[in-house]
């Protein structure tokens, strides 16, 4: 194909000539046979990691139960990612005590199926319910103070919550641990694992759903700039407030979940630590990407159980050559990619995969996809 | 009844008393101009009618009903649209996400039901996605849709801000400096874009600018504001030829203007009768 | 003396003295909130790395006590200018929020490290300055003088940053915090009053962390010295100080002692979690009545 260049000549310039040069607008762009042949592979390498793999269908690899816990543990843990997204990433809200709000609907499903002998699902439904109820009353301290100060609240709320509201006995059974049993169906670790999918992605779709809508771009608007989000007739207040009522619903069937989960709750495990792991999780992972969440917080519970480790052999590097107990990689490991983030991948996980998920959804490959500038974690207020 | 009226309003402060006293009043489908030097209050003005500032004194009635004390937000719903001095958009969202967000009150769906994915959702979606798309062709900014706010020229963000305003669908316009960073062609086109607008749209327009031209030309009526006082009102020229609205700005009394020149009074001293000496 | 008076006087004494501790803490926030605008959560965890630092020096390398408590310190302030250089620093357009993280992230890292060095560890005791214990008259509440030696410190420290802070060093670092361009226009390089600043920070904490360690036993983990126990009461402290009153971080901390010793009254021995639920009560009144602090000097309030 030759190339041929005409040199037009040249417009004399005319005082009143008023050209607009309005840009051609590209068709959109569509891939090619080949192309969807090859995002369809994908996809179904996806889905068979996430749905067979940990059933051990159609595998190669011999998958135990102790590992399909893991797997589930690791989806709970993306929803009460998700959960914190909503308040840090959408709304720009600090909080160091969401293991609190996991903790109350923990605890509040546990006592449902356990002393009310009520449903799971049913149970789930009140955990949320009390995960949301929790995080407006928080979420109303919140309207008053700039983002700082309202972090120090929730780092109170979260000792508060995990020292004298799950200190309750009669409620929370005391150091002996909470029973919390299986819903009759999903006993086994393989059907639960699925149960947890199931909710996954209802949270999943709620998540897009309220990305999608009004109150999704209520909550980006006032994110970076509530003055002008309240000229666009947003009730500012009103939204910070929805805001924490979806993350607590979030968290509370996550909580329900993990209680479930464990099958035996105990105060201690919601504490400080579970809280910084939620924000490594999310920042990590991404803030405002779905995806960069999930994966964060898949990431993070992998490595927190070890079977990241393992699965790649590393324990002689980490406890030989180190001196670090696989248990504590995570600890040493998430500081690290957090300042990582922080300071030069600010889109975290999320924007490492951007090129990857936007091809997959039928864009061109584009390496500099997905571009975030830094992190923005704001609180105009603050 | 006026659109818009504003009666005595004061606001202080600390020590300094930012509006002293201020009324004004635009009719159904005014344009009404403000122009003052800067710090005289008009964007404190701005600030107080739609409600960011409370008044010390003084209220804000819309159609006849006293807003003084409602918050922005329900300012915006009873149809007072605002532009901001520093260009009011939300930088890290596209154009079409910032015509979506200011649309927020147009969508009929409640937010709940936006979160559960009812089905009226999607197709109240759709249908802002259109609306949005039509503002954007009557202001010919369809090819910036998808582009990010924070990566858009200055003059291009300043036609993106008032296609956002349209699509809060407002009564009354308040245009805080439409016209800044503006040449002469450009400023004159604006003022065809805000006659074309109220025309269309059947709107009322407040406006503050320094483009004295610009003013002069598309406004009804004219307030001159300087020190947080109304220091001159009135048709156009009347105001821009005041001397008081020229030393405010210049500091020194206008050049007469040769036309209204009145004709030199005749010598009163007696001439000789029979012609000149 | 009655059972619940004397209850309180042993709560006040020992609320007093253990609130010398966060009133050290809450001197490291204050300065570093004024330098930067941060609220910098690695603050206590200064004081854990200098306190594991300190005890590493002394039992397990042998050295003498006075090299151990030095080379704490250096430790602690090698911390600060690290957390300065790598999170601070890269960070300082970013909002505050961010870069709260980002401290939050130094915290977690220090806990990371102590896990990986002392992990076999599990119970850490280091012995105190001044080994000698006396019980105050009429109360009868138990004081240590390692307990007295602190609040010495605090004296010292609290009388020579006052001092510092109307010197021209002192303005020095107001300004560049104040107006970092101006103040890079007028020769002061901001850079170095930043590091400073995080040195200071971290001396505060780490002899916070050293002079309180030998008091408990302590091992590695989230309910030792640092994040668990002195990080919320050390802010809580600087938040009666308005964030801005070297004085009234003093005032802060002692307050937040007494009231977290109010939990240990046996009129709370039904309520689980006294102390927590205490601190997060009296953060709430304070943040919702008094947002702008207690114990800030009437100048510093209308600033």
């Amino acid at each position: 194909m030759s190339e041929t260049t005409q040199v037009l000549p040249a417009v004399p310039a005319d005082a009143n000539d008023e050209t607009t040069v309005v840009p051609a607008v590209e068709p959109p762009f569509r891939p090619s046979r080949a192309g969807w042949t090859a995002r369809g592979v994908v996809w179904a390498a996806l889905a068979w990691v996430v749905l067979a793999l940990p059933l051990n269908i159609l595998s190669p690899f011999e998958v135990g139960v102790t590992d399909v816990d893991v797997a589930s543990l690791a989806v709970i843990y993306a929803i009460g990612a998700l959960s914190l997204n909503v308040l840090l990433g959408y709304c720009g809200q600090i909080s160091l005590g969401h293991q609190a709000f996991v903790g109350v609907g923990a605890f509040a499903s546990a006592y449902i199926v356990t002393n009310l002998q009520l449903s799971f699902f049913l149970a789930v439904g009140v955990a949320a319910l009390f995960g949301a109820v929790q995080a407006v009353l928080l979420g109303a301290v919140s309207l008053r103070l700039t983002g700082l100060y309202f972090a120090l609240v929730t780092l109170a709320y979260g000792s508060f919550a995990q020292e004298t509201l799950f200190g309750i006995t009669s409620l929370t059974g005391g150091e002996g641990g909470k029973p919390a049993p299986r819903p009759d169906f999903f006993t086994s670790g393989y059907r639960y694992y699925y149960l947890c999918l199931g909710f996954l992605a209802l949270v999943l779709w709620i998540d897009w759903r309220l990305t999608a809508s009004k109150a999704g771009r209520a909550m980006a608007a006032l994110r970076e700039n509530p003055r002008v989000a309240s000229s666009y007739g947003i009730d500012v207040r009103a939204y910070i407030l929805v805001a924490f009522a979806v993350s607590g619903l979030f968290a509370g069937v996550a909580g329900s979940l993990v209680a479930h989960h464990d099958e035996v709750i105990v105060p201690s495990s919601f504490d400080f630590r579970l809280a910084l792991l939620f924000v490594l999780m999310t920042v990590v992972g991404g803030l405002r990407s779905r995806t960069g969440v999930v994966l964060g917080a898949v990431f993070f519970a992998l490595l927190e159980e070890g079977a990241l480790v393992s699965m790649f052999g590393l324990e002689g590097f980490f406890e030989g050559l180190l001196g670090l107990p696989t248990e504590f990689v995570s600890l040493v490991v998430g500081p690290i990619l957090l300042v990582l983030t922080l300071t030069l991948y600010p889109g975290g996980i999320g924007q490492q995969v951007a090129p990857i998920r936007l091809w997959l959804t039928g864009h061109r490959f584009d390496r500099h996809a997905g571009r975030v500038d830094d992190v923005e974690v704001t609180d105009v207020r603050a | 009844m006026s659109v818009l009226e504003i009666s005595n309003l004061t606001i202080r402060f600390g020590g300094i008393t930012a509006l002293n006293d201020v009324s004004l009043r635009a009719g159904e489908w005014e344009i009404v101009g403000i122009i003052g030097p800067n710090g005289a209050g008009k964007t404190t003005l701005f600030n107080c009618i739609t409600g960011f500032y409370q008044p010390t004194a003084g209220r804000v009635a819309y159609r006849g009903r006293d807003i003084t004390g409602l918050p922005v937000h329900k300012r915006t719903a009873l149809g007072i649209g605002r532009t901001f001095q520093n260009v009011g958009l939300v930088k890290n969202a596209t154009v079409r996400e910032n015509l979506a967000t200011a649309q927020h009150l147009q969508v009929s769906y409640d937010p709940w039901a936006g979160i559960a994915g009812g089905p009226t959702t999607f197709g109240e979606e759709r249908r802002i996605r259109e609306r949005s798309h039509l503002i954007l062709e009557l202001l010919d900014l369809r090819h910036v849709g998808e582009e990010r706010v924070a990566d858009l020229p200055y003059g291009v963000l300043k036609k993106v801000e008032i296609a956002a305003v349209l699509a809060t669908d407002p009564d009354l316009l308040l245009l805080d400096e439409p016209g800044s960073g503006m040449g002469p062609e450009e400023a004159h086109a604006l003022g065809d874009t805000l006659l074309e607008l109220r025309q269309q749209f059947g709107l009322s327009i407040v406006m503050i600018d320094h483009h004295v031209p610009l003013v002069t030309r598309v406004s009804d009526y004219v307030y001159c504001l300087n020190f947080g006082e109304v220091l001159a009102e009135g048709k156009p020229d009347d105001v821009r030829r005041h001397p008081e609205v020229a030393r405010a700005y210049l500091g020194t009394e206008p050049e007469p203007d040769p036309a209204s020149e009145p004709e030199p009074e005749p010598d009163p001293t007696p001439t000789l009768v029979g012609g000149t000496l | 003396m009655s059972g619940l008076g004397q209850e309180l006087g042993v709560a006040i004494v020992t609320g007093l003295l253990q609130g010398c501790v966060y009133a050290l803490v809450a001197l490291g926030i204050v300065l570093v909130f004024r330098a930067s605008g941060v609220f910098n959560f690695a603050q206590a965890e200064f004081g854990t790395t200098g306190l594991f630092a300190a005890y590493a020096a002394l039992t397990l390398w042998g050295w003498s006590y006075t090299w151990a408590i030095v080379f704490g310190l250096g430790v602690a302030v090698a911390m600060g200018l690290l957390t300065e250089r790598l999170v601070v620093h890269p960070l300082r357009n970013a909002s505050r929020v961010t870069v709260l993280v980002g401290t939050a992230g130094v915290a977690l890292a220090a806990i990371g490290i102590q896990f990986w060095q002392f992990n076999e560890t599990l119970i850490m005791t280091m012995p105190r300055i001044v080994d000698s214990l006396f019980l105050v008259p009429v109360i009868g509440a138990p004081v240590t003088v390692q307990q007295l030696i602190t609040l010495g410190v605090l004296i010292v420290a609290s009388v020579m940053l006052a001092l510092f802070f109307r010197s021209p060093a002192g303005l020095t670092i107001q300004a560049a915090q104040q107006e970092p361009t101006a103040a890079e226009l007028v020769g002061i390089s901001v850079r170095r009053v930043s590091m400073l600043t995080w040195a200071m920070a971290a001396l505060l904490g780490g002899l916070a962390g050293i002079l309180s360690g030998p008091n408990l036993t302590f091992t590695a983990g989230f309910l030792s010295f640092g994040a668990g126990r002195a990080l919320l009461p050390g802010f809580m402290a600087a938040v009666l100080a308005g964030m801005r009153s070297m004085p009234g971080a003093v005032a802060g901390g002692l307050t937040v002692g007494v009231v977290e010793q109010m939990g240990t009254l046996s009129m709370m021995i039904e309520v689980p979690g006294a102390r927590a639920m205490l601190l997060f009560g009296f953060l709430l009144v304070v943040l919702m009545v008094k947002p702008h602090g207690i114990f800030v000097p009437r100048a510093a309030a209308t600033a």
